[in-house]
């Protein structure tokens, strides 16, 4: 069969390895003509004037458009991607600086590679040769490029109305930290620097405007939201605008981009249908940056090693614009206990504005800078303690029995937060045996011996999942008895078209090759919310579930009118329902409710989740460092994770091990770099460093599978948990193989170079 | 031949082989075999991840050979053959390479899929053997941020195992 848990081949497999994939570029729009971006070079500065003269006179430009072509009020997006319940706010002291990012740049640029301008032309070619033509008088002004720097009372000021270089503020405590003295606690200042998403597909975005339709294809992951963006941007009514995504080639962290309005604001200005597809230095300059976070954090217990209290004060450099408000510094407060037992905790966090591309959230989005903070504090007090640091963490592991566990503060969705399900300790020792730790410890010992650095690491993750608002769901049948099921989410490579079609092949009784699944289409759907922050299986796999029942029930109410049965006497499979003696198909059923109801045979759900759910897992790394280069051999990695049910298991597998490869390249290569200018020196790929398959170490992943009580499907979400634990896991090893207590992140060879030389001078200095 | 000495020239005549059939066509000299292929021919198994030869999605064999097609020009595949993920199995049907990446859940969102196939095809065409190292180290030119590696890894050693048994 093939229902929930089972390991099917995922029916999106197929188009995929036979050239038959369908991506933004791949789409034919006739009369289509390209845009391209005219960037600012400098990161701060006025500016004087923008010629387009010779642009315009190139071969096959037609347009070049700028911020004079729209008026003050539509130059913006000012829309958040939050809305904060007032008590949440009251009880984490919120304060955000308004939002306005310009479509344009207008007057000033605040980061390189703003857009100034937009050039169209009959191909993408001339469009950039046009592009090349533009000339842009801007007078440069005094750079932001650190974040501790911007908030020094005498540094310049980026926007007018943000004040103090802050975007945002908020401070949690729970229990009383600041009374904890147990006279033993190790502190740090960590760094965790920016990195990037990186999908290997880039941005882009195509429209046409016809007979009062606005149609946009986006690399989106939220086409809801984007139309809601783009009714209210352009003025447009919500009938009249639809939004598609196809294929789309990965995200690992999203938002609403002003080139999602830009492109098609230009397609009714023009009246022809425009295509903007990103290039990678823009994609890397400008799309999908995350982390960077200075943290200073303290973890005091008591002599017998039991944790007492947490506190942390994070800087996070938002850059230029803030649309994510607290979104990430907060993840990264309601996640920094992870699975330990810690009644004492305080977060203050600062959004500070930067002369950067803006911070987004990007897999993870919070959760590996303070996961990588509080497993190196354990790591330190381990040292400090004289305690082994498995058994320093099995003491303080949140216990099976005191499950559902309140943690004393708000989640960001406003619900006192609480781990609703999990067996931290089992899942833990899980990870020992499967990584047979005490082997790996044996063979670090033997190593040293010969003179090798070999490292042990272990780390642990928490992470919300499933957040809200809702996730719509259609499951219909049609008049050839096809089933279909229509979502709001947005498959970009979680195999969605299959898991949700073994949600429904469970109701159902059918296979699920014979379910059809359509996601991220505002046609399909009329409402719906996205795939991101590891949802999907939660929200829509819930949505469809429910969808799912409600058609079934639907359809043996008819049967049982169409066959003069009781419909508790009907069984339905295989698209039939049969009383046992006569049977109707699920074609004939369609059209039963066709004629006789005059609607189609469908059922439509918009589930909401109570709050988050809370997956969570375990990780050990074995490494070796290179002494001479400072290079990094992950050998072996074992990740447990619990995301409670598991719709597919090769599904599932494969966001394990393609999240511990994203928190690998975190940990060891990813670095997004600026120059004290501002100017953004990791433009291509062999400036940022993406692991390769040459990086990837021998991985062993299970699951210890608690379903919540959350959700009908007791699903919790899975795509970003193991991305959360990678780089504490890693660093960890690689700190245990030197001998020493790195702060930093990614460990980059010149870094671990430092860490010896320093390590070096240490010992000849004692 | 194309005659480059002959310049300069908007555009050139090629004539080429691609996926088994004989193509002749007039490509301006700037165009890159990956444009050309996708706009003229219609080959979206060709991803442009990049432009910049380090990614690999656009990947396609060029006499036998993998090539980046985004740092090729059209015109410089006057002459060749060409093969690019399109071409590998019968119409609706899956070569043992591509059947294995799918058993092993060697993708995700199959937007770099194509440019393993085409460097894996190689591998195997050389006879490659089954060996996890010599394998990772083939496919190192080319970038996947979904699988994390793995079941791209053990798919290309099971499809060499397979071959190994014939």
């Amino acid at each position: 069969m093939t229902g929930i848990g089972k390991p099917l081949d995922r029916k999106e497999n197929r188009r995929f390895l036979t050239g038959g994939g369908r991506f933004i570029a791949d789409l034919d729009v006739a009369g289509v003509h390209d845009a391209v971006f005219v960037r600012s070079s400098l990161a701060h500065g006025s500016i004087h004037s923008i010629d387009s003269s010779d642009a315009l006179a190139a071969d096959g430009v037609v347009a070049v458009l700028t911020a004079d072509d729209l008026d003050d009020d539509s130059n913006a997006i000012e829309r958040t991607f939050y809305t904060l319940d007032p008590a949440f706010v009251e009880e984490a002291s919120v304060f955000l600086a308004p939002y306005s990012e310009p479509l344009f740049a207008r007057e000033r640029v605040v980061r390189s590679g703003e857009a100034l301008a937009m050039v169209v032309a009959t191909d993408r070619a001339a469009a950039e040769d046009g592009r090349d033509l533009v000339f842009a008088d801007i007078d440069p002004l005094e750079v932001v490029a650190d974040i501790e720097a911007a908030l020094e009372v005498d540094s310049p000021q980026i926007h007018p109305d943000i004040p103090g270089n802050l975007h945002g503020r908020f401070a949690v405590k729970v229990g009383h930290p600041e009374a904890v003295e147990t006279g033993h606690s190790v502190t740090g200042r960590f760094r965790v620097h920016r990195s990037l998403g990186s999908p290997i597909e880039n941005r882009g975005v195509i429209a046409e405007w016809s007979d009062g339709k606005l149609t946009v294809w986006s690399t989106t992951q939220i086409p809801h939201v984007l139309k809601s963006f783009l009714c209210e941007a352009l003025g447009l009514s919500e009938e009249s605008v639809r939004v598609a995504a196809p294929d789309v080639g990965g995200s690992f962290g999203g938002g609403i981009y002003p080139e999602e309005i830009l492109v098609p604001w230009a397609a009714m200005k023009l009246g022809v249908p425009i295509r903007w597809l990103e290039d990678r230095t823009e994609q890397l300059s400008g799309s999908r940056h995350s982390r960077d976070q200075v943290i200073d954090a303290t973890l005091s217990f008591g002599s017998n090693g039991k944790f007492e209290a947490l506190s942390m004060r994070i800087l996070q450099d938002c850059g230029a614009f803030n649309p994510f408000g607290i979104t990430l510094p907060y993840n990264s407060a309601s996640h920094a206990r992870s699975v330990y037992r810690i009644d004492n905790f305080s977060c203050e966090a600062l959004c500070v504005a930067t002369n950067k591309t803006r911070n987004t959230p990007v897999r993870g989005a919070g959760r590996p800078e303070v996961i990588f903070v509080l497993e190196r504090l354990i790591d330190m007090a381990a040292e400090e303690t004289g305690i082994d640091a498995v058994a320093l963490r099995r003491q303080n592991l949140i216990r099976a029995e005191e499950m559902p566990f309140p943690m004393g503060m708000l989640y960001r969705d406003g619900v006192p937060m609480v781990y609703d399900s999990g067996d931290f300790p089992a899942q833990f020792e899980l990870a020992l045996d499967i990584s047979d730790y005490p082997e790996l410890k044996r063979q670090k010992a033997e190593a040293n011996e010969q003179g090798r650095l070999l490292g042990v690491g272990v780390a642990t993750h928490v992470e919300g999942t499933g957040f809200g608002p809702h996730e719509t769901a259609v499951v219909g049948v049609d008049f050839k008895g096809e089933v279909y099921v229509h979502t709001g989410a947005q498959p970009h490579g979680q195999g969605l078209e299959t898991s949700l079609a073994q949600v429904c092949s469970e109701v159902l009784d059918l296979e699920a090759n014979r379910i059809t699944v359509w996601g991220g289409d505002t046609a399909l759907t009329e409402t719906g919310g996205g795939t991101f922050g590891s949802r999907s299986a939660v929200t829509a796999g819930s949505a469809v579930l429910e969808a799912s029942r409600q058609l079934r029930d639907r359809a043996l109410g008819l049967a049982a009118t169409a066959l003069g049965s009781e419909s508790s006497q009907l069984e339905l499979r295989d698209g039939l329902v049969t009383d046992g003696k006569r049977t109707v198909t699920f074609a004939e059923l369609a059209l039963v409710a066709s004629e006789d109801e005059g609607l189609p045979l469908e059922a439509t759900i918009e589930w909401t989740p109570p709050t988050v759910t809370f997956g969570s897992g375990t990780a050990v790394a074995l490494v070796e460092v290179d002494q001479e280069t400072g290079l990094v051999d992950v050998l072996e990695y074992t990740a447990v994770d619990d995301c409670g049910t598991v719709l597919n298991p090769a599904v599932v597998k494969g966001q394990l091990e393609g999240g511990v490869v994203h928190g690998l390249g975190n940990a060891l290569l990813e670095e997004a770099r600026y120059d004290d200018q501002g100017q953004f020196l990791t433009g291509s790929f062999m400036d940022y460093l993406l692991p390769t398959a040459m990086d990837v170490p021998q991985m062993k992943v299970a699951h210890r599978s608690h379903p919540t009580p959350l959700n009908p499907l007791g699903a919790k979400g899975v795509g970003e948990g193991t991305t959360s634990s990678a780089p504490a896991a890693i660093i960890n090893a690689i700190c245990d193989a030197l001998g020493v207590q790195a702060t930093e992140m990614p460990l980059t060879p010149e870094r671990i170079r430092g860490l010896l030389t320093g390590k070096a001078k240490e010992t000849a200095w004692s | 031949m194309v005659d480059l000495t002959d310049g300069p020239h908007d555009a050139l005549g090629i004539e080429l082989n691609v996926n088994g059939e004989l193509v002749s066509s007039t490509v301006p000299v700037r165009q890159s075999l990956a444009d050309w292929l996708r706009a003229e021919l219609g080959l979206f198994s060709i991803h442009l991840g990049c432009e910049h030869g380090v990614c690999g999605a656009c990947t396609i064999l060029v006499d036998g050979r993998s090539v980046r097609s985004c740092l090729m020009l059209a015109v410089q595949a006057d002459g060749t053959d060409i093969t690019t993920a399109e071409h590998l199995a019968e119409e609706g049907g899956l070569n043992s390479l591509q059947a294995s990446f799918n058993q092993h859940g060697a993708l995700q969102c199959g937007y770099c899929t194509p440019g393993f196939l085409m460097t894996a095809t190689e591998y195997l065409r050389e006879g490659g053997t089954p060996d996890r190292e010599r394998i990772k180290e083939r496919l190192a030119g080319n970038l996947c941020r979904c699988t994390g590696y793995q079941s791209i890894v053990e798919a290309v050693a099971s499809a060499a195992e397979e071959l190994d048994d014939q």
